[in-house]
């Protein structure tokens, strides 16, 4: 649900970052989810196909990195991939994690002719 | 634009005190939209570069942004957080799922408080003023957010809300966020603590399904324990749940209803500043 808002947030970004550099179509925006973002990807993606229209980023190609989780045990410093919050170190079975990555979620880049 | 922070935009959300009421007609339908527009001020440059492909006509331009989306929200949060330092104010965000009893709470922590302490309210709702009515009642001055079709509060919505309230210094700020265990998690309004409610008649399995919302929370308070008796709740397995997913968790067991606890939540109240 809250991925319309983000969404949202992101036509604002990519209006004002294109205003700056002076381009009026954009071609193609990447954005980065992790798997630990607490965003829906798929959610977002229909969200911004909604909210872009008759915005600069009606036509735009969005595209969507994927970044999985990882954690750090801070029980035996094993580094592991996490796909939820609830995942325990494989090694240890400890609970003791801190999340290393997954956590994103930004604009990385726009093509614009 | 306001001259003290540099915000600038009007009130599209819906920003009141108590007793704001709506005539429902039957040919008469309110459609509050949920806008947002927001300012963003940045503040480091982008390269941009050229790429020029020789099979299409005009050269493309790969702009690079790596701009974190929440930027702004965070941004607004820290300058919320700032402004209640400056103020001496403790601001504590009040998250749960509809009917959990977070305002129950509150007019009883308000009746108990006034005496010694100053204390604010911003409410979030979707509609109504119902629950600022009850805290102004209470005895608190209190400003109702009703986001239309929104389902967080956000740290621009409580900023704009701050602007129509005159909060003194050393007080307590109590937001009631909007009843939602999903996408409150991820906004922050600049609180000191976050202070989610819980209630034994929703089910102990609440932290494997809200995640989210239990690693971003500082207490935990497992409201209605009058019910116990009559629920299938173990409170043992939400705390051993939870402290997985947030070690640092604390939690209080209380019932507004009758009392019991409250002096514990108080005293964890005061221990905060």
């Amino acid at each position: 649900m809250h991925e319309l808002s983000l969404a949202a947030d992101v036509i604002e970004l990519v209006t004002q970052e294109a205003g700056k550099h002076e381009v009026s179509v954009i071609e193609e925006v990447l954005i980065e989810i992790g798997d630990l973002s607490g965003v829906e990807a798929d959610i977002f993606e229909h969200a911004m196909k909604m909210v872009s229209k008759d915005t600069l980023l009606e036509a735009a190609v969005v595209k969507i990195k994927r970044t999985p989780g990882k954690g750090h045990c801070n029980f035996c410093n094993n580094d592991f991939e996490m796909k939820s919050f609830f995942d325990q170190c494989p090694n240890c079975q400890h609970f003791t994690t801190e999340i290393l990555e997954g956590r994103e979620f930004r604009v990385v880049s726009l093509v614009t002719s | 634009m306001c001259e003290t922070c540099g915000c600038g935009n009007p009130d599209e959300v819906n920003i009141h005190g108590p007793g704001h009421h709506h005539d429902h007609e039957h040919d008469h339908h309110h459609d509050h939209e949920h806008e947002q527009a927001h300012v963003h001020e940045h503040e480091h440059e982008h390269d941009g570069h050229w790429h020029s492909h020789s099979h299409e006509h005009k050269p493309k331009k790969v702009i690079d942004l790596n701009q974190d989306i929440l930027t702004e929200n965070n941004r607004l949060a820290e300058w919320n957080r700032g402004y209640f330092e400056g103020k001496k104010v403790i601001c504590f965000n009040l998250v749960s799922s509809p009917g959990s009893g977070k305002t129950t709470i509150l007019e009883k922590t308000i009746r108990e408080l006034i005496p010694s302490r100053k204390i604010f309210v911003i409410e979030g709702d979707q509609q109504t003023s119902k629950d600022a009515d009850r805290i102004e009642k209470a005895g608190a001055p209190s400003v109702q957010i009703n986001t239309g079709s929104g389902c967080h509060l956000d740290a621009r919505m409580v900023h704009s809300a701050l602007h129509k309230m005159e909060i003194e210094n050393n007080s307590i700020l109590f937001i009631e966020n909007v009843g939602n265990l999903v996408c409150p998690a991820l906004f922050d309004l600049g609180e000191k603590k976050r202070v989610l409610v819980i209630s034994v008649t929703e089910g102990d399995d609440k932290p494997e399904k809200y995640p989210y919302m239990f690693r971003s929370a500082n207490l935990c308070l497992i409201n209605k324990t009058d019910l116990l008796p009559y629920v299938d709740f173990d409170i043992e397995t939400v705390m051993n749940s939870a402290k997985q997913l947030n070690p640092d968790l604390e939690f209080i067991r209380v019932s507004a209803k009758s009392g019991e606890g409250m002096d514990k939540w108080y005293e964890w109240l005061g221990k905060q500043g």
